[in-house]
């Protein structure tokens, strides 16, 4: 049945992906929601939460608000909290409850806009998508407003797509090799972002942020390449030692692109399967998309692989392999880094 | 601008009950989310909150009918206890949102999911959310539906956020629904159940208590063995609640089966737990001697008032206390209770007053607050702190969470308080 899990837990919805975007670049973020939502975006999804405060918040709604489609009180909220935060701009995010009251996101955004005297931003991301979604949304909301206009190119890279729950690591400036480079989100804040049209070119980590790429190349010609750096070393010596084996690797479709380049000078045969986007010039014809557990099961089962590298969350699943299970978590899945040493650090 | 908003006990009782600032009023500003604030804004993930709470009758397995944004945290329950795989998910889709589509799945759904179990469960929870509360689902239908075509019982658990702070919110019907399958039978008069949370209570004197005038099995919902073993609390001769929570349930177990209630508080000053017992005793019809209790909870108050005396505290809600009653409690004790970070009802208004009378400078903060994202631990200093969202605020200074699952009670409470009190401070 679609959308039953009777092994998986639902992985990480748009509205972590959106708010993971923004998390690290100084606005005041307002997730409108009940406070569901923001329990489970700031205490599941987003590492950097426990470790520096942020100016994250519920819009807190409550029953006559949805009713009534109070949006007016919500951006009073805001502007109130404003005042007090010295912010430099703010980012409205959705969520189940104003998908189904239908509220204009776009409005919202406008009323704000003007009574705040800041820029404000708003995502209609609506909880039942996933991740990237979200995330490549808010990619495309936030390039949008704030890259600037430039004829001028430096010698430095952009880093798209970095966040927590597509790299799965916390430190991705430990793992870059580039000299020169903006990592978008991670380290680099709204001034590199609005500098983003000068670089020389872009690298793609995560089918996230291919649109954003490519929106990137269309308005400044700035090329791009896929690539993923963010493996540990650990694992890459594991990968070492497997050769001429038929090898499943569930991933993000880049990190698995990543990983499938490293197992075929080893004579590996290599299937991507992924829940979440995929850019179609990395599709290959073996590789597999799920949408449906049970699919993902027997799918997975019939093609008899030796090997399959994926989430430690998704073994429980596929309790009948009988192969060599190679764990390399995906936070996006079970909200665990790919260095296990990372995960005392928050839980 | 580094402006956090607080107020003083003195000022708050100076402008009245009714006049409490829109700043401690949760719905007139956003609510700020920081680790502090994890237990409001996400009951789920922290402690026992809808999902956790409706798994409490043994053997039961949960449904979660939801948006994938809704199951998320639940990878977050899976680990300590097991619950993992008491869980099952039947996400929503952008038109199941919208059309309520996903109403006609949910038998069919349930049996898929019956049918992948070893053992059939007791009982099938379908939790719900947000979404159906807007959709104005019948879930009680619903359920009856899929009971009957699996041949189980099939309830419903609201986990509806936007209710909150309703008459009757999430964590209340919760209760009513895992007590609702309890059928009348012939109460028996050496029978209590205790009714409230959803682990077992911290060992404490009342147990002890009721077994002198002749109670013979105590039940909590958590002790239970099995389903057999639950469906006995419907003999209870009467019903101990030990959590404001449980009154509704209790209320309809009077209608339902007959079994009245008595309701007993957790508090932290001594006379109150005495006299609490003394009430508790007359209503019964009995009398209770405390005494050893009271000497030995006061023998480790004492001890930690001699070492440590004139302690400064800052207290937060995040902890198994009501943080004004908690604060009352050190403040006669004799220490000094700087800042406390609660939310303010009817009910602990009360303490607030007497509060201002003895400490008229105790600030008082909420943790939901945007202004809390500029609170600074440097500008007032303490000497210790309960309560996680306390610790966040004070990440230098001595804390106990004091925020188990099994929760304490009474004298037995009071003593282990006191006791980690000693602890942290020696630990220092």
């Amino acid at each position: 049945m679609k959308g039953l899990l009777k092994y998986l837990s639902p992985f990480a919805p748009d509205q972590s992906g959106a708010v993971s975007v923004f998390y690290e670049l100084g606005g005041i973020i307002v997730i409108c929601d009940a406070g569901g939502c923001t329990g489970n975006i700031c205490g599941f999804d987003e590492p950097r939460w426990f470790q520096e405060r942020s100016a994250i918040f519920s819009a807190g709604l409550r029953d006559m608000d949805a009713i009534l489609g109070r949006d007016d009180r919500l951006v009073e909220k805001l502007k109130d909290a404003a005042k007090y935060l010295n912010k430099e701009f703010a980012l409205i995010i959705g969520t189940p409850v104003p998908a189904v009251i239908a509220t204009d996101m776009k409005a919202m955004k406008r009323m704000a806009t003007k009574r705040c005297g800041m820029p404000v931003m708003s995502i209609e991301t609506i909880g039942t998508r996933l991740y990237d979604r979200g995330a490549q949304d808010a990619y495309m909301e936030l390039f949008q407003t704030y890259v600037e206009d430039t004829q001028e190119k430096s010698s430095k890279t952009g880093i798209l797509g970095c966040i927590p729950l597509d790299i799965s690591v916390l430190d991705p400036k430990a793992y870059i090799q580039e000299e020169d480079y903006y990592c978008y989100g991670m380290g680099d804040g709204l001034e590199a972002i609005k500098r983003a049209g000068s670089v020389e070119r872009n690298i793609v980590v995560s089918p996230a942020s291919y649109k954003l790429a490519v929106y990137l190349q269309k308005r400044f010609g700035t090329p791009f390449s896929i690539e993923y750096p963010f493996l540990p070393d650990s694992f890459e010596e594991e990968l070492n030692n497997i050769k001429d084996k038929k090898v499943l690797v569930l991933h993000q479709q880049v990190a698995a692109h990543e990983i499938r380049n490293l197992l075929r000078k080893n004579g590996c045969d290599v299937t991507i399967g992924t829940w979440f986007m995929e850019i179609p010039e990395l599709k290959e014809a073996q590789d597999l998309h799920f949408e449906k557990e049970n699919t993902f099961i027997e799918t997975v089962l019939k093609n008899e692989y030796d090997v399959i590298i994926g989430d430690p969350a998704f073994k429980r699943a596929l309790k009948g392999f009988t192969g060599k299970y190679i764990e390399l978590a995906h936070f996006a899945v079970s909200g665990k880094f790919a260095d296990a040493s990372q995960n005392a650090l928050w839980k | 601008m580094s402006y956090v908003y607080s107020i003083t006990a003195k000022e708050l009782v100076e402008k009245g009950r009714d006049n409490i600032p829109n700043e401690l009023q949760s719905s007139k500003h956003l609510i700020y989310s920081s680790p502090a604030t994890l237990s409001f804004n996400s009951p789920g993930a922290q402690g026992f909150g809808v999902k956790r709470a409706g798994l409490a009758i043994p053997g039961s397995v949960m449904l979660l009918v939801a948006p994938v944004c809704c199951g998320r945290n639940t990878q977050a329950l899976a680990a300590p206890d097991g619950f993992g795989e008491r869980f099952f998910f039947l996400l929503q889709d952008d038109t199941d949102i919208v059309t309520g589509r996903h109403l006609n799945k949910i038998s069919k759904a349930v049996k898929e999911v019956v049918d992948s179990l070893e053992t059939p469960p007791s009982v099938v929870m379908i939790c719900i959310t947000c979404v159906d509360a807007l959709l104005g689902t019948d879930m009680d239908r619903v359920c009856k539906k899929a009971s009957e075509y699996v041949g189980i019982p099939v309830l419903p658990c609201y986990m509806y956020a936007l209710t909150r702070e309703g008459k009757l919110p999430p964590m209340v019907l919760v209760r009513k629904t895992l007590y609702s399958l309890l059928e009348k039978k012939p109460r028996k008069k050496n029978v209590v159940n205790i009714l409230g949370e959803f682990a077992p209570f911290q060992d404490n004197e009342l147990f002890e208590i009721l077994k002198g005038f002749g109670i013979q099995r105590i039940h909590e919902i958590s002790k239970c063995k099995d389903f057999e073993d639950y469906k006995t609390m419907a003999e209870a001769n009467f019903n101990i609640i030990l959590n404001p929570e449980a009154r509704h349930v209790a209320d309809d177990m009077k209608k339902r089966l007959g079994i009245p209630s008595i309701e007993m508080t957790r508090v932290y000053q001594i006379d109150k737990i005495h006299k609490q017992y003394e009430l508790f005793g007359s209503a019964l019809g009995v009398s209770i001697d405390d005494t050893k209790y009271y000497e030995e909870a006061m023998k480790v108050i004492e001890q930690f008032n001699t070492l440590y005396p004139n302690t400064s505290f800052a207290l937060g809600e995040w902890c198994n206390a009501d943080p004004f009653e908690l604060a009352l409690a050190l403040l006669r004790y004799g220490h000094q209770v700087k800042e406390i970070y609660g939310t303010i009802t009817n009910v602990n208004y009360v303490y607030i007053k007497k509060i201002a009378q003895i400490s008229p400078n105790t600030k008082i903060f909420t943790n939901l607050s945007p202004t809390m994202l500029n609170f600074n631990c440097k500008e007032s200093e303490v000497d210790l702190s309960i309560g996680k969202d306390a610790a966040y605020y004070h990440p230098e200074c001595p804390n106990i969470p004091w925020n188990e699952d099994n929760k304490p009670f009474g004298y037995a409470g009071l003593k282990e308080l006191f006791t980690r009190l000693l602890e942290a401070k020696k630990g220092e």
